[in-house]
């Protein structure tokens, strides 16, 4: 059974082998480059950690968010190319007919055949990830903002959760669509659904958020933020907690009374020179409110949305267990003749798959050729 | 002895339709068992569940004494061959063999390999690029190298040309000879069951019609020509399957179990077994269609 996963695995994993050799020298090759342009921008003499960031999001953003994207976008490839047909190519081409009647009860077959390839999909995510991890740790240990939407899901050990869950949902899918284009597109679909509905309705929820006020001060405003102020009052864009995950989109000052902050109060500090109003500011004796989930609850959620997805492809292998037996294999080889018994249903024969022709020879049990009428009397 | 396959009102249907109903039958052990009918009969529905590859609606059904797929033991004892012999495209002659050895305890290695040197199948080529008749032999091939004491084939030779029919056919009767191993073969085409099979199960709209040795058939069905109203005459006992009647003439296919028809004033002739298939196909095909004769068929019971 080993063997024979292994020989109908072979194709597909030689083809996965080699798209994912290619991710890797990129790889690196970026981390390689990560590394002379980290040793050039930090702690160098007379260079300042906006200096450091500065370089380092002007060079390699792009490339970090691609392979980022690249981490997520692997497991659900593997998924439609490697579980999506496990199933539904042998439907399709019926050899299910053939593999079944051999002593090897279905169960035990799925059982091998998924696993081997669950255990290579993780296996192949896991070395990916790992390689990656080690590329960008120069650009994530000066950049930060390892919660942010293409970081987060593309480092830890959420990617090898992630891969577990999309070959069982192909397997699946693949089981109850019975063709394999359509099991692939659908896993495709449902994995990056997920990948959109996970981190904005899941992920934030996985705990109460700490919702916290602070005095501002001249480091309130993030990277890449900023302060505004205006008629509705004044806000800081992009509030700065390092290592944390910030929930709010930006946060209103207050001023000492815990009342909103309007732009005359803070028109004296505006200069135009941003650090020197920033540090103005700082001393008028305002705050600030944000809710976000702290540094230390990273790993936490990394396992808890590894579980999750482990236990989702749980529940998918379980559920293609179930199916499994239940699979009428017929790909429709004794299919009801037309005008049957029942002839009270033109719609009938539905349940047969669509794009089946009906073939029916129908010729050899033709009434017997009718005896001459008697033309005369 | 215990029975080949042994059904008692087993019943399948998908969704509302159904493909078998209510079949009760008893295939022997050790025979060559035809398993007629028109396309949608039910039969490869039958063949399924009997290999443990189709759950039954409701009904029992043995194979061998057991239950068709229960485990591992059960499915070494039975080879199935499906429809359309299903092979991997992908893979090598060689490699279906490896295939067999991995996936059977019993696997016959030796059988195997001589058949496929017999045949003249080339180890390395990819099943896909063998012909149809190669391709079932192949697939006939892994089901009787796995041992089994039933074979149970579906539709084997209904895609292939007259020669490799006849080529198929002939190993299959090799392998009877052999190994001593029962057979229960479907086919819609009767000439093909002709030649090899000693029993015949009829099945059409998901119902047995008739099921027996085919000697014994043979000698209980007859051809009755007469006058009119010579239907009207038989004996009880006697059942029409097929009635035809001209102004004048009537001519009856009736099966007569108990040689009731002794004792009527018709000719009675044998009939061959494609009338007899066929008259008992018409019967069940009911009013569909029917001959339009000018006189209604009043021997249709």
């Amino acid at each position: 059974m080993i063997w024979l996963t292994w020989r109908l695995f072979r194709g597909p994993a030689l083809a996965g082998t080699a798209a994912l050799a290619a991710l890797a020298a990129y790889l690196v090759v970026l981390g390689l480059r990560l590394r002379d342009t980290h040793a050039e921008v930090v702690g160098c003499a007379g260079c300042t950690a906006d200096d450091a960031r500065g370089a380092m999001e002007n060079g390699y953003f792009v490339a970090v968010q691609l392979s980022g994207f690249a981490l997520v976008v692997v497991p659900a490839l593997l998924g439609a190319f490697w579980g999506a047909p496990l199933v539904a190519r042998e439907l399709e081409a019926g050899t299910h007919r053939l593999v079944w009647a051999q002593s090897v009860t279905r169960g035990r077959w799925l059982a091998v055949r998924l696993g081997v390839v669950v255990l290579a999909g993780v296996l192949a995510t896991g070395l990916v990830g790992l390689l990656l991890g080690w590329a960008v740790a120069p650009y994530d240990e000066v950049m930060g903002g390892r919660f942010e939407t293409v970081v987060f899901p593309s480092r830890g050990v959420v990617p090898l959760g992630y891969a577990a869950f999309a070959v069982a949902l192909g397997a699946t899918l693949g089981l109850l669509a019975r063709r394999t284009l359509p099991a692939m597109a659908l896993t495709l679909a449902v994995f990056l659904g997920l990948q959109f509905l996970v981190p904005t309705l899941v992920r934030p929820h996985l705990r109460p958020p700490v919702t916290e006020t602070f005095a501002f001060g001249a480091f309130s405003v993030g990277p890449g933020g900023g302060f505004s102020a205006g008629p509705r009052g004044a806000r800081v864009e992009a509030v700065s907690l390092p290592g944390a995950w910030v929930l709010s989109d930006g946060a209103a000052l207050h001023n000492a009374a815990g009342e909103p902050v309007t732009s005359s109060e803070v028109d004296v500090c505006m200069t135009g020179e941003f650090r020197r109003d920033m540090e103005c500011i700082g001393g008028l004796n305002l705050s600030y409110t944000v809710s976000y989930h702290p540094a230390a609850r990273y790993w936490p959620f990394q396992w808890i949305e590894f579980g999750g997805y482990l236990l989702l492809a749980a529940l998918l292998t379980a559920l293609s267990f179930v199916r499994l037996r239940r699979v009428a294999w017929t790909t429709l080889l004794d299919a009801e003749p037309p005008g049957s018994s029942t002839g009270d249903d033109p719609g009938g024969s539905r349940w047969l798959d669509q794009d089946q022709p009906m073939v029916l020879q129908f010729s050899w049990m033709l009434p017997r050729p009718q005896p001459k009428p008697s033309t005369h009397r | 002895m215990t029975a080949a396959i042994r059904t008692e009102r087993l019943t399948k249907r998908y969704g509302r339709h159904p493909a078998l109903t209510d079949v009760t039958v008893t295939v022997p052990t050790g025979r060559v068992v035809g398993l007629v009918g028109p396309n949608g009969a039910g039969k490869s529905t039958l063949l399924g569940i009997a290999a443990g590859l189709i759950t039954p609606t409701s009904g029992e059904i043995e194979v061998l004494g057991g239950r068709p797929g229960q485990d591992t033991a059960q499915l070494a004892r039975v080879g199935f061959v499906a429809q359309d012999t299903p092979v991997y495209g992908g893979l090598t002659v060689a490699e279906h063999l490896r295939l067999g050895a991995g996936l059977n305890p019993g696997w016959d290695a030796e059988l195997a390999r001589q058949r496929i040197a017999r045949l003249g199948l080339d180890p390395a080529r990819r099943a896909a690029k063998l012909s149809g008749g190669q391709r079932a032999q192949l697939a006939l091939t892994l089901a009787a190298a796995k041992r089994p004491e039933l074979l149970l084939l579906d539709e084997p030779v209904a895609a292939l040309d007259p020669l490799a029919r006849r080529d198929f056919l002939r190993g299959l009767m090799e392998f009877v000879a052999e190994l001593g191993v029962g057979v229960v073969l479907s086919s819609h085409v009767l000439a093909d069951l002709e030649r090899v099979c000693d029993h015949l199960v009829l099945l059409a709209e998901s119902r047995v019609l008739l099921a027996g040795d085919t000697e014994e058939l043979l000698a209980t069905h007859y051809r009755v020509v007469g006058p009119r109203g010579c239907a009207d005459a038989l004996p009880a006992g006697v059942d029409v399957v097929q009635a035809e009647h001209t102004a004048r003439q009537s001519t009856l296919v009736v099966h007569d179990p108990g040689g009731a028809l002794l004792r009527s004033p018709c000719d009675a002739e044998p009939v061959g077994l494609e009338d007899m298939v066929l008259a008992h196909l018409t019967r069940a095909a009911g009013a569909a269609p029917a001959p339009t004769t000018e006189e209604p068929l009043e021997a249709r019971r």
